[in-house]
C-alpha cells in the first residue's frame, strides 16, 4: 500500500488534542453544579490528550510525508472515526451507561450531529457531562465546516464541489483564495451565530446553562436537548422562534452567509439552491401547517409556528422536536419520513443527501424527457447559471442511488434484528441523513435506548457514513484503495 | 479628405468603393499584393502593399495627414493597434472594426476612446440588431430609421392577395386612409427600379419601399398580403458569433431553436444561452429540420459560414412554408438577388458593417445616409441650416433634377410626409431620395 502513516498520525493527533482540550472546558459546569462527573471529564480528557501528543511524536526521519488523495481520505476517515472514539470515554468513565455500546452511540449520534440519543431520563444527567453531550455536536459541525469547505472539494465529494472545484473562469464561490483563510472566515461565523442565538435564549428565559447547550446543538444542527421533553418544554414564541431562525441559518450554505452580511444580497439571491431551499420550506412549512390545524385545535400562530419549526428541523437535520408530528394524520407522518431523505444546503452543517443534489437530479430527469423529443438536442444542466459538467452530474447519481442502496440493505438488515418496518425504515432514514427523530418505535417522543446493541452498532455505522458523504468511508472498502497503482 | 483604409477586405473594398464615388483621396493598405492591385485596376485609390500594424508603412500611407482612419482586417488587435498608432502619428479620426462584443460596451469604449481610438464597430453586433429589426418587423424585408424612428423606410413585398395589387399609386393615394403618412419612394420590379408615378401600376411580387412616419402603428402589414404573420418560433442553422449575438437578443422574446453541426460549439453555446434549444445536428440535412419542427417555425434563420448552404435551406424552409426566411451570404454580390430567388432577405454582415461605417462618415456633412438594397438610389438626410432657394418656393416648384424625391420632413421633433404643394422651412430635416448621379447636385443644394 502507498499510504504514508505519519501525515495521518499527525493530523489524528493534533484533532484528539482538540478534543481532549474541550472536554477540559466542560468542567467549570461540574464544579459549579456541585457535581462529581469533573473526574471522569478530567480523566478523558488526559488520556485523549496524550494520545493525541503520542501520536504525533516518532516522526519518521525518511520518507514522503505528502498528503495525496488516498491519505486525504484516511485523514478523514480516521479522525472522525478516533474523535468519535475518545468521545466515548467521558460517558464511560462517569459509569452512567452500563452498556458501552450506548456510550459509543451516544458519541457517535452527537459527533455526527445526529441527536439520536438513548438516554430516557436527560434531565437526571450530571451537567458535566450533559455539556459535553452538547459540545460534541458542536464540534461535529465545525470539523463538517472545514470538511465541507476545505477538504471535499479537493477530493470532489460533498456536494459542494457543484460551487466551487469545477466552477469554470474565476470561482467567485471561494470567499478567499485560501482555505485556511476561507475557514477562519466560516468558523468565526459559526461562532458568533452561536454566541449570539446563546444571547438571545437567555434573555428569552432560558437558564444560562440551557441557552448554551441550545445554542451549541442548534449551529450544529445537532440537535440534543437538555429537556427530556425536547424544544416541546419551551412551548413559548420568544424561544421557538429564535431557535428556528437559527436552525434555518444553519441549514444555509456558509459561503451564502458569509456574502449576506458582506452585504452581497444579489449574489445570495442568484444561488439556485438557496432559492430552492427557501421555497420548499416554505411550501411544506404551509402544507403541515395546514395540516395541524386540521388535525389538532391549535391556533393559527400555534399551528405555523409548530409547522414550519418542524419541517425545519427536518430539513436541516436537527432533529429538535417541539410537539409530536406523528399525531397530525398519516398523511403529514409520511411527509415527515421522506423529510428524513432530503438534507439542506451544500456547504451547511446539515447533513442527508442535500438540497442541491434533488434538484440537480430533478433538472436532469426533466431534461430526459426533453432529450426523448429533441434527440439531437444539446440540453446541459445548469445550476447558478454555469453548467455542470457530466462527471459531477454522474457523480450525484451515483449518490443518490447509492443512498438508497444503504437504505435499503439497512433496513434489511435493522428488520432481520426484530424491528418492525416502520421503525427500522426511519430509524435507518434518520441515521444515514443524521437527522435524529424518525417515526414509529423512535419517534419524536422516543428515543433509542431500548434497540438492541446489534441494531445500535448498525445504525452508528451509518451515522458515520450518513455524515463522510458515503464515498469517504466506503472508498476504504474498494480493492482500487489497497492496490498499490 | 484624406482618409486611408487598412485592410482590403469585403468591407474594406467596399468602403473603398462608396467613397471613391465621393471622390476622396483614400489610401488603401493591404498585405496581399494581389487583391491590392484587383483593387487599384478597380478603383481610383492609392494601395500600399504592408502590415498596416507597422509605423513605418502607416508613415507611408500619409497616416500624419489623413481626417480618417479606418481599420477593419480580420483581426481585431491588428485593428486596434493600428488604430492607436494612427492616432498617434496625427490621424483625426479613428475607426477599429472588432469581434469581440465586450470591446462595444461603454466602459471599454471609453478606455478605448483614451487610447486613441475614436470608434469601435462590431459587424457581428450590427448584423444581429439588423436580424432582429427584421424579426421583430416581420412584415418588413427592410427597416430603416431617421432620427430615431420620426420617419422610417420599410420596403415590402406585395403577395398575390395584397389589396395593393393591380392598383396605381394614384388610387392609392385618393383610396388610402392612410394618405399623408405613407409614401411609395421606389419600386423594384425584376431587378429594376422604378421611381413610382401617379400612373404606376403596382403588380404581384413588387417589392415596394415605402417611407412613412409612424411605421409601428400603421397597419402596412396589409399591405403584404399575407396571412397569420406572428413570429414565435425562429429556427436558426449554424451556431456562429452571429448566431450568438443574435439568438442572444431573440431567446427572451421568441422560442429560438439552433442547429449547429460542431458538438464543441454546440455546448460553447448551451451554456451561455439560456432558453434557446440547441440541436447538435448537419443543417444540411433536411429530415433531422422537418423532425425539429422547421414546418411549424414562423422564420428561418440561415447563418452558416456557407452562402450557398444558406440559401437551399432558406429555400427549402420556404417550401415548408416558413413565414419569413433570412439567410447570410458572404458574397455581397449575392445580396440583391434576393427578391428574384424567393428568400426574404439577404443580409451580408461586410455589406452592413461598411454601410454603417460609411454612414459615420458622412455624418459630418449629412445627417444620415441610407443605401436600399438591390435599388440603385440612396436616401439622404440633410438639415436645413439657413432659408435658401429651397425653402422660398413650394416643393413643385423647385428646380430639382427629375429622379429626385423629397421623401420626408421631419420639423419640430414630428415626421411629415409632404406634398407637391409643402414649402420647406429653416431647421427641416429633409429625407432625399436621389439616384447616384444627381447626389452632387442635391448637396450643392442643400448646402
Amino acid at each position: 500500500m502507498m499510504v504514508s502513516l505519519y501525515p495521518i498520525r499527525n493530523v489524528v493527533g493534533f484533532l484528539l488534542m482538540i478534543v481532549g482540550g474541550m472536554m477540559l472546558s466542560c468542567i467549570p459546569f461540574s464544579v459549579y453544579f456541585g457535581e462529581s462527573d469533573w473526574k471522569a471529564l478530567f480523566g478523558a480528557a488526559l488520556i485523549t490528550a496524550s494520545a493525541g501528543f503520542l501520536f504525533r511524536q516518532f516522526k519518521p526521519k525518511t520518507g514522503n510525508h505528502q498528503v495525496r488523495k488516498r491519505e486525504g481520505y484516511l485523514i478523514v476517515a480516521s479522525g472522525w472515526i478516533s474523535m468519535v472514539l475518545f468521545s466515548a470515554l467521558p460517558y464511560l468513565f462517569s459509569g452512567l451507561f452500563d452498556n458501552p455500546v450506548d456510550a459509543f452511540f451516544e458519541s457517535i449520534s452527537g459527533m455526527t450531529t445526529t441527536g439520536a440519543t438513548i438516554i430516557s431520563d436527560i434531565e437526571a444527567m450530571p451537567k458535566g457531562i450533559l455539556f459535553w453531550r452538547s459540545l460534541t455536536q458542536w464540534i461535529g459541525g465545525m470539523g463538517i465546516i472545514v470538511l465541507t469547505i476545505a477538504l471535499f472539494p479537493l477530493l470532489g465529494i460533498g456536494g459542494i464541489e457543484l460551487f466551487v472545484a469545477e466552477a469554470p473562469g474565476p470561482t467567485s464561490d471561494k470567499i478567499h483564495p485560501r482555505i485556511q483563510q476561507t475557514a477562519k472566515s466560516l468558523w468565526l461565523i459559526y461562532v458568533s451565530f452561536t454566541g449570539i442565538l446563546m444571547l438571545i435564549l437567555w434573555a428569552a428565559g432560558m437558564t444560562f446553562y440551557d441557552a448554551i447547550n441550545h445554542a451549541l446543538t442548534t449551529m450544529a444542527t445537532g440537535g440534543f436537548s437538555t429537556k427530556n421533553a425536547s424544544i416541546a418544554a419551551y412551548n413559548i414564541p420568544q424561544i421557538q422562534y429564535p431557535i428556528l431562525l437559527f436552525m434555518f441559518l444553519a441549514g444555509t450554505n456558509y459561503t451564502l452567509i458569509y456574502w449576506g452580511l458582506q452585504g452581497k444580497l444579489k449574489k445570495v439571491w442568484a444561488s439556485d439552491e438557496f432559492k430552492v431551499y427557501v421555497s420548499f420550506v416554505l411550501a411544506i412549512g404551509f402544507a403541515v401547517a395546514g395540516s395541524i390545524m386540521y388535525h389538532t385545535d391549535l391556533n393559527i400562530e400555534e399551528s405555523l409556528r409548530t409547522g414550519f419549526f418542524q419541517v425545519v428541523s427536518l430539513v436541516t437535520t436537527t432533529g429538535y422536536v417541539s410537539a409530536d408530528y406523528t399525531l397530525w394524520g398519516p398523511g403529514t407522518t409520511m411527509i415527515f419520513f421522506c423529510l428524513l431523505f432530503v438534507g439542506a444546503s451544500a456547504g451547511s452543517t446539515s447533513g442527508g443527501i442535500k438540497l442541491v443534489r434533488h434538484w440537480v437530479f430533478l433538472k436532469n430527469t426533466m431534461l430526459e424527457f426533453r432529450r426523448l423529443i429533441h434527440p439531437r438536442a444539446i440540453l446541459p444542466i445548469k445550476m447558478n447559471g454555469n453548467v455542470v459538467n457530466t462527471k459531477i452530474l454522474s457523480h450525484i447519481q451515483v449518490f443518490l442511488l447509492l443512498y438508497l442502496a444503504l437504505f435499503i440493505i439497512g433496513s434489511f438488515a435493522v428488520s432481520t434484528m426484530g424491528l418492525d418496518f416502520e421503525t427500522a425504515t426511519s430509524a435507518v432514514a434518520t441515521a444515514l441523513g443524521n437527522v435524529g427523530p424518525g417515526i414509529g418505535k423512535v419517534g419524536p417522543t422516543d428515543n433509542f435506548a431500548w434497540l438492541p446493541n446489534n441494531v445500535k452498532i448498525t445504525l452508528s455505522f451509518l451515522m458515520i457514513l450518513g455524515r463522510l458523504e458515503l464515498f469517504t468511508i466506503l472508498v476504504l472498502f474498494t480493492p482500487y484503495f489497497w492496490k498499490s497503482n | 479628405m484624406n482618409i486611408v483604409i487598412a485592410g482590403a477586405g469585403d468591407v474594406g473594398y467596399h468602403l473603398a468603393e462608396l467613397l471613391a464615388q465621393e471622390s476622396q483621396n483614400i489610401t488603401l493598405i493591404d498585405r496581399d499584393e494581389d487583391v491590392l492591385e484587383m483593387v487599384s485596376n478597380r478603383l481610383d485609390v492609392l494601395t500600399i502593399c504592408g502590415d498596416c500594424a507597422s509605423p513605418e508603412i502607416l508613415q507611408s500611407a500619409g497616416v500624419k495627414k489623413a481626417n480618417l482612419f479606418l481599420a477593419v482586417t480580420t483581426s481585431e488587435k491588428t485593428n486596434l493597434i493600428s488604430s492607436i498608432l494612427a492616432k498617434k502619428m496625427g490621424a483625426t479620426k479613428t475607426v477599429a472594426r472588432v469581434q469581440n462584443q465586450e470591446y462595444i460596451e461603454k466602459n471599454t469604449k471609453s478606455d478605448f476612446m483614451d487610447l486613441g481610438v475614436d470608434s469601435v464597430i462590431c459587424p457581428n453586433k450590427l448584423a444581429a440588431q439588423e436580424l432582429q429589426k427584421l424579426i421583430q418587423e416581420s412584415y418588413f424585408t427592410d427597416v430603416f430609421d431617421f432620427e430615431g424612428g420620426k420617419m422610417s423606410v420599410v420596403g415590402l413585398t406585395l403577395e398575390a392577395c395584397s389589396p395593393l395589387k393591380n392598383k396605381t399609386i394614384r388610387e392609392l393615394r385618393v383610396s388610402s386612409t392612410l394618405s399623408g403618412t405613407v409614401r411609395p419612394i421606389a419600386i423594384l420590379r425584376d431587378s429594376s427600379t422604378i421611381l413610382p408615378e401617379g400612373s404606376t401600376t403596382l403588380k404581384e411580387n413588387d417589392h415596394v419601399f415605402f417611407m412613412t412616419n409612424d411605421r409601428k402603428k400603421l397597419p402596412l402589414k396589409e399591405y403584404v398580403g399575407k396571412e397569420n404573420g406572428k413570429i414565435n418560433r425562429i429556427m436558426i442553422v449554424g451556431g456562429g458569433n452571429l448566431t450568438y449575438s443574435t439568438a442572444k437578443m431573440l431567446e427572451k422574446d421568441f422560442n429560438v431553436t439552433i442547429v449547429e453541426k460542431n458538438k464543441d460549439r454546440c455546448n460553447y453555446l448551451a451554456e451561455h444561452l439560456q432558453n434557446a434549444l440547441i440541436i447538435n445536428a448537419d443543417p444540411s440535412n433536411m429530415d433531422m429540420l422537418e423532425e425539429e419542427g422547421l414546418e411549424h417555425m414562423d422564420a428561418f434563420l440561415a447563418l452558416t459560414p456557407n452562402s450557398e448552404t444558406n440559401i437551399i435551406t432558406s429555400l427549402s424552409a420556404k417550401n415548408h412554408g416558413v413565414f419569413k426566411t433570412i439567410a447570410q451570404v458572404e458574397n455581397s454580390d449575392y445580396v440583391h438577388i434576393s427578391q428574384n430567388i424567393g428568400v426574404d432577405t439577404l443580409i451580408n454582415k461586410k455589406l452592413i458593417a461598411a454601410n454603417n461605417i460609411f454612414r459615420f462618415i458622412r455624418k459630418g456633412k449629412v445627417e444620415e445616409i441610407v443605401s436600399l438594397k438591390g435599388v440603385d438610389a440612396e436616401l439622404i438626410e440633410f438639415e436645413l441650416h439657413r432659408d435658401n432657394q429651397l425653402t422660398k418656393h413650394p416643393i413643385k416648384d423647385l428646380p430639382l433634377p427629375k429622379s429626385v424625391i423629397i421623401g420626408g420632413i421631419i420639423r419640430n421633433n414630428k415626421g411629415l410626409i409632404p406634398n407637391g404643394d409643402f414649402q420647406m422651412k429653416n431647421k427641416d430635416k429633409v429625407i432625399v431620395f436621389a439616384m447616384p448621379e444627381t447626389i452632387p447636385v442635391v448637396e450643392d443644394l442643400f448646402r
